[in-house]
């Protein structure tokens, strides 16, 4: 062998294979989702990320649409029985599985009872269905043992939404995780690319036959525009703002705070609100244990704050970065009201401190959990702590990770056995609409979210909520549950703050939703 | 010495099984349940039972351990809690850019900071010596994230030579590959240059000081003969033990690179397991960590026998 022939070798050897070429690099959107892909069933997992990334690959029954109204998806339309005891769907001419498969209607009502199982919402109505059958290959019917309104509402949620598999892996046990990710939505996944932790590919269905109306929201025409969508997980928000900024990436679902300035200056990128619903942030209390056993104390707490704290803390002062919401329900969804809540209105830190003196508070230990590796509960957390201490509260500040969080959340012990007194969470105002799936709001003692709130009267209100069928009626019984809910004190609103994305302005197509959905994305 | 070899190899049994009774043990006791995380915020605690049933977290200790340690015996790590995925699936999708980047961090430390180490010792208490001293300072002190921010920002952010993030398999070509790695592996190497460089001069003023390095002197030797044959020989193996311990400095500080780059590893495997309690895939990590670092050991030990023909096992 000669050396130029080893050399020559070797400088081949040095060249890169061909990974992409800028035609594929044009047809791919390159993505930083908000959290790492670490299981693909949706169903078993309720995470954020994997309801995204079920999206993709699977298709709903019927979907919200931009304005909160449910519109048919896979299905044709329905029919309502005129005794208001059925339900029959008619699914679309031309749907089709990823490995070629027609889907039908026996698919759809296995993926029902498996989602079932395990969305509350449905839970709440099931009982009042009798049966969910398959009449022939394109229709299936719910029968009912009474009328249930919500039903729709229920099968076209965003928060827990009924995705349609095929029935072999729908058989699965609710509770048993599925790795099959064979669905009928617009984008396929594509196992062999999936490395969790790193990197989660989607490739364009090309058989997929969507709506003709154009996209609304998560209804209407759901067209896959590109061939791939390339997840790649970057942990460090530092440096998926460089990312960004160097066009190494072209979506961050969830920018930080603290760097849309440097987003925004940066002429190349749009940083835009896409999600159609800001995020709530919540403190709950512990109502089994001292302090907040006692209504007196959580409602002086309630005295003492003021949402614009919080949400400064957590979204700074971003123009239009947030709203104040002193209610239980989503601000500007048709429940939404303020009756009873002037007590949060109060936003006296001395008032708190007064009412806290004739509340009956002892010096009790108040046991704060915040999650440091999370930023925006760990700043929700902060800004309690200070005003805790602020009104004179014995206040054990602990600072752990969100894993230990949410073992230590369950623990019904006193403080001095592992317990906690009170702990923060983040909600999307989504799942805050409706009492039904409301679930800070529940008070049904130990089998209500943590803390244990027991309060026959909004459990009562509640029930009357889901069987009313008239708006205005349960207008009313909402604006009910939010006062009693302001009396009860169980947890305390801290408001709202919108989460923008940012894209490069090359990305087009982009559209508001209640989720972060890829379909109708292109790239110019 | 194949005998030696063979009774080292056979004493990482019972190293390893400690090892694992370890980690199994303080992973059990460690709070944080994986079926809260899963189950998310809206089930119901008779959910949370039924999934952590479902992974067979509501065994016993015992049982646990002695079903994990017998498939370990058969190689099996188990399945990922989260994405159900064989633990050695996703070691193997990861083990590539971890090992790469130690592999290249340790040759750019060992041929950066031995000759700075010899040099320095060379001019003792020359400029040159306390500039050297003076960076060994600077790359203990800094932080790898700090340096590797500020090297993203320099070098990615404004000259625009390199990549921010991100890691492109060797078999995509060796400059792709190298163009990943670059800033990360200057990051990750300041301390372990810092701690070699040291320790090189340290341990070169004392061998430069011996009789025979006087007599080769005398005989006229050249000094890069002297300072690179003569003595570096005979100050090699205090080198070779620190650069053998700095391996634990790479597997720690390989986490906190690969966050900052992107780069998808085994550090960053680590972390999110621990984070979400992923046991079976912490356990395996750690596990193999542990055994990457005994085979370490035993590859200095017998560096020893290169360096010094004195040394005998």
């Amino acid at each position: 062998m000669q050396r130029r022939t080893i050399l020559a070798g070797a400088a081949a050897a040095a060249l890169p294979l061909p990974a992409f070429s800028q035609g594929s690099l044009a047809r791919t959107i390159r993505v930083i989702p908000q959290a790492n892909l670490t299981s693909v069933d949706p169903i078993w997992t309720t995470a954020v990320v994997t309801r995204n990334h079920a999206f993709m690959i699977y298709d709903q029954i019927c979907a919200q649409d931009a304005a909160g109204v449910i519109k048919p998806q896979m299905a044709e339309g329905w029919v309502l029985g005129d005794d208001r005891l059925s339900l029959t769907f008619t699914l679309r001419e031309g749907l089709a599985f990823h490995d070629g498969e027609r889907v039908l209607s026996k698919d759809v009502v296995a993926s029902i009872k498996r989602w079932a199982r395990r969305d509350p919402f449905m839970q709440v109505l099931w009982p009042s269905v009798a049966e969910v059958e398959a009449m022939d290959d394109r229709r299936f019917r719910f029968r009912l043992n009474r009328p249930v309104p919500l039903l729709l509402e229920a099968l076209g949620q965003t928060q827990f939404p009924c995705f349609i598999m095929p029935e072999r892996i729908a058989a699965t046990d609710a509770f048993t995780q599925i790795r099959d990710t064979v669905g009928s939505g617009p984008f396929k996944f594509v196992p062999g690319d999936w490395n969790p932790g790193q990197r989660a590919v989607w490739a364009k269905n090309e058989r997929y036959v969507p709506r003709a109306e154009a996209v609304d929201g998560l209804a209407g025409g759901r067209v896959p525009r590109i061939d791939r969508i390339e997840w790649t997980i970057i942990s460090d928000p530092a440096t998926s703002a460089n990312a960004m900024v160097q066009g190494e990436q072209d979506y961050w679902e969830y920018p930080l705070h603290d760097l849309l300035p440097l987003m925004r200056r940066n002429r190349e990128l749009v940083v835009d609100q896409r999600l159609l619903e800001g995020t709530y942030g919540i403190a709950r209390f512990n109502t089994l244990h001292p302090p907040f056993n006692n209504v007196a104390v959580r409602r002086a707490v309630a005295m003492a704050v003021d949402q614009r704290d919080y949400l400064r803390a957590v979204a700074g002062n971003e123009p239009n970065g947030w709203g104040v919401c002193e209610g239980v329900f989503t601000c500007g969804a048709p429940l939404a009201n303020e009756v009873g809540s002037e007590i949060l209105k109060t936003h006296s830190i001395e008032r708190a401190r007064e009412a806290l003196r004739t509340s009956g508070y002892n010096g009790e230990k108040v046991v704060l959990v915040a999650p440091s590796d999370y930023p925006q509960i760990n700043a929700l957390s902060l800004v309690t702590a200070d005003i805790l201490q602020r009104m004179g509260m014995n206040v054990d500040l602990i600072a752990t990770d969100w894993g230990s969080l949410v073992q230590r959340r369950a623990s019904r012990e006193p403080v001095e056995r592992g317990g906690w007194s009170i702990i923060h969470t983040t909600s999307s105002g989504q799942s805050l609409t409706l009492p039904v799936y409301h679930l800070f709001l529940r008070a049904n003692g130990p089998s209500a979210w943590f803390g244990w709130p027991d309060d026959p009267e909004i459990e009562r209100l509640r029930g009357a909520w889901v069987e009313s069928g008239e708006e205005a009626e349960r207008l009313t019984i909402a604006q009910a549950l939010n006062r009693r809910a302001m009396e009860f004190m169980h947890y305390l609103p801290l408001g709202y703050y919108w989460q923008p994305s940012a894209w490069r302005r090359n990305v087009t197509g982009v559209f508001r939703a209640p989720a972060t959905v890829f379909w109708n994305m292109g790239k110019s | 010495m194949f005998a030696y070899v063979v009774r080292r190899v056979l004493a990482t049994i019972p190293v390893m099984g400690l090892v694992a009774l370890f980690v199994f043990s303080l992973l059990y006791l460690a709070p944080g349940d994986p079926a809260a995380v899963i189950a998310g915020d809206q089930a119901t605690p008779q959910d949370v039972e039924r999934i952590r049933a479902s992974l067979g977290l509501d065994r016993s200790y015992l049982v646990r351990f002695g079903e994990w340690f017998f498939r370990i015996l058969q190689g099996d790590l188990g399945l990922s809690i989260f994405t159900n995925l064989p633990v050695t699936t996703m070691i193997a999708q990861r083990i590539e850019p971890t090992l790469s980047l130690m592999i290249l961090t340790l040759i750019l430390a060992i041929s950066i900071a031995v000759p700075m180490g010899v040099i320095a010792a060379w001019k003792q208490g020359t400029l040159i010596d306390r500039a050297v001293m003076g960076f060994a300072v600077l790359g203990f002190s800094v932080p790898v994230f700090v340096v590797g921010y500020v090297l993203a920002y320099i070098f990615a952010l404004e000259l625009d030579w390199l990549p921010v993030q991100g890691y492109t398999p060797f078999a995509r070509g060796f400059f792709p590959w190298l163009q990943n790695l670059i800033l990360p592996s200057i990051a990750l190497g300041g301390v372990y240059i810092a701690l070699i460089a040291r320790i090189t001069r340290a341990t070169m003023l004392e061998v430069l000081q011996q009789d025979y390095i006087r007599t080769a002197r005398a005989k006229g030797a050249n000094q890069s003969s002297i300072l690179f044959v003569h003595a570096l020989k005979n100050a090699a193996v205090p080198i070779v033990t620190v650069i053998g311990i700095g391996i634990a400095l790479l597997i720690g500080g390989a986490v906190v690179t690969e966050s900052v780059f992107a780069i998808p590893g085994l550090g960053r495997l680590t972390v999110d397991a621990i984070l979400r309690r992923d046991y079976p895939v912490i356990q395996g990590v750690v596990l193999l960590f542990s055994f990457v670092y005994v085979l370490v050991n035993l590859a200095i030990d017998l560096a020893y026998t290169l360096f010094d023909p004195r040394i005998r096992y």
